[in-house]
């Protein structure tokens, strides 16, 4: 028998705000003091009440609107109960009743084609604290900087049906909540995390199979795998009776590659949602709604297709740009400075991604100066500075974004001379250096010339035009 | 109304009922879903939905951070802290 995988996803995207969700915290503690960015409300203290982060909910708008979904204008916010040490007050502050948008849809694009992945809702939510285990054998330690920091969770209908779509779906979000800058989405950092909810039933059938969840997983390779790996298990368990499978949360073990149990899936009624009596509803009026819908950035393929029609770049580089908001912003703001497109989309897919994979840096973490760039590349068009000076400016120019590129290059001589005499004199001394060159390009060898060449552009520093040191170069050869 | 959904409102609620109470619990719920059932007459199509039972709006802030509290005071309440982290007995084996 032939059986399909059923996948839905519930993804957690850390937002970028600066505060957290309730209170006035920083949200920002990587690296800090245990504890240091806290305060009564997020650490659950009787009496509290939390004061929503309109950035949140702008965010959170945001996002449903890049994901084509139905923001609900009245949104409110309720209680999720459990116990557990991260969770100070006993309850997760989250959206069940009335989430701040739903119905969405998003296109994703595979080897199989296209496809649309419903969403079924985004709701917003506070993070827990942070536990750790291995300080002391006897304890666990609780760090509450996490708890409160801002998420909004990405709850997608069952419609994936195989790792690789997972994959496109996950790339899909990250590249939306990133054009909208509201999300950093790196896995890696732990801003983006994801709920794996999969079940196998034979193909062409309607009926769900038993469902297992997978939680916490960051990394999309991590969650390629585990979905081969619960694929597997499942139809072992279906065809041969290896096990019963049984609804429950299960454990990802990425370096023995095999899932666990963790405990039997919890239902909303364990979580006793209900309205947080805290926290009034959420309205949001015509003219919050305009603002927010306004300020949304052109979609991918709205501006890959502007490069083509409008610039007049190619599809590839077109498509190249368009795979991160911060390579669009660089490359229009080096446009809008060097007057060419062409040479802008040039020097970004060639030096500027160059420099990015030198420092194993990702696309959305490019923080250079696009305008600053503009003005390196006029330098470059206009003769001022040699091609390979430039890049060494680029580089400074990565190091430090205030770096301007023409101060940069006349405090370190790179700024091509129109001393013509000290060019004449250098051609000079490197012919004279290299009579079997000059003999065989007298006989016919042209290329023999490109030794003395590079010699001379060395000894000049590169500052120099290069056509003119090629034009006076054979001029002074043809002359002896 | 039937035994499972019975067996979980107990554990949430972290009671233990006896089989006299039970019948009477069951009972009781299957009232009051009777109860309900009779308002499903009412056409409820056009009524907007209500997410509070008070017309009244959350006040929201502005994304700005403020001084975190001293740890010191928040933690002088604990029965345990270490290094600046609350202690709790282990979660975890």
């Amino acid at each position: 028998m032939r059986y399909e995988t059923v996948i839905g996803l519930e993804v957690h995207c850390e937002l970028a705000t600066d505060s957290k969700i309730f209170c006035s915290c920083s949200a920002h503690s990587y690296g800090a003091e245990p504890n240091s960015h806290v305060c009564p409300a997020c650490c659950g203290m009787p009496g509290m009440l939390p004061v929503v982060n309109k950035r949140v909910v702008d965010y959170g708008m945001k996002a449903g609107l890049m994901l084509n979904c139905h923001i609900n204008r009245v949104t409110t916010f309720d209680k999720k109960s459990y116990y557990y040490p991260d969770l100070p007050a006993a309850y997760q502050t989250t959206q069940w009743f009335a989430p701040v948008a739903v119905n969405g849809l998003v296109e994703i694009e595979t080897s199989k084609g296209k496809k649309n992945v419903r969403i079924k809702q985004i709701h917003m939510e506070e993070d827990a604290g942070k536990l750790v285990h291995d300080i002391r054998e006897d304890t666990t330690h609780v760090d509450f900087n996490r708890t409160s920091v801002p998420l909004i969770e990405i709850v997608s209908q069952p419609d994936l049906s195989s790792a690789e779509e997972v994959e496109a779906y996950l790339e899909r979000l990250k590249t939306l909540l990133r054009y909208a800058r509201v999300a950093e989405c790196e896995m890696a950092h732990g801003t983006m995390r994801c709920d794996v909810n999969l079940s196998v039933r034979p193909e062409g059938s309607d009926k769900l199979g038993v469902r297992t969840e997978m939680k916490n997983m960051n990394s999309i390779e991590a969650i390629k795998r585990a979905i081969e790996y619960e694929t597997s298990r499942h139809i072992d368990a279906i065809e041969n009776g290896t096990e019963v499978l049984v609804q429950e949360t299960r454990r990802w073990d990425d370096i023995k590659g095999k899932s666990y149990a963790m405990r039997s899936k919890e239902t909303a009624g364990d979580y006793r949602y209900f309205p947080d009596p805290n926290v009034m509803p959420v309205v949001i009026d015509d003219k919050w709604f305009d603002e927010i819908s306004e300020s949304l950035p052109e979609f991918p393929e709205v501006k890959r297709e502007r490069y083509m029609s409008e610039y007049g770049l190619s599809e590839y580089d077109s498509e190249q740009l368009a795979k991160s908001i911060a390579l669009c912003e660089c490359f229009e703001d080096a446009y809008s400075v060097c007057g060419s497109a062409k040479d802008a989309a040039n020097w970004m897919l060639s030096e500027v991604m160059s420099n990015l994979n030198a420092r194993q840096m990702t696309y959305d973490m490019l923080t250079l100066n696009g305008k600053a760039l503009g003005e390196l590349i006029t330098l470059v068009v206009d003769g001022k500075v040699g091609r390979a000076n430039a890049k060494k400016i680029l580089n400074a120019m990565f190091d430090d974004a205030s770096v301007s590129p023409a101060e940069y290059a006349e405090k370190n001589g790179f700024v091509i001379s129109n001393d013509t005499g000290l060019m004449d004199s250098v051609i000079k001394t490197m012919v004279a250096a290299d009579p079997k060159a000059v003999a065989d390009y007298k006989s016919g060898k042209e290329k023999a010339i490109m030794a003395i060449y590079g010699k001379c552009m060395k000894e000049l520093k590169g500052n120099c035009d290069p056509q003119t040191l090629r034009t006076k170069l054979i001029e002074y050869i043809n002359s002896l | 109304m039937d035994r499972e959904t019975l067996r979980l409102l107990e554990l949430l609620n972290q009671l233990k009922l006896t089989e006299d109470e039970k019948k009477e619990t069951f009972s009781f719920f299957e009232d009051r879903k009777a109860d309900s059932c009779g308002l499903e007459a009412i056409d409820t199509s056009e009524v907007e939905r209500m997410v509070h039972v008070m017309p009244i709006m959350t006040v929201v802030r502005e994304d700005k951070v403020s001084q975190p509290f001293s740890r010191e005071d928040l933690q002088s309440g604990a029965p345990e802290t270490d290094e600046g982290y609350w202690c709790v007995p282990r979660v975890v084996e």
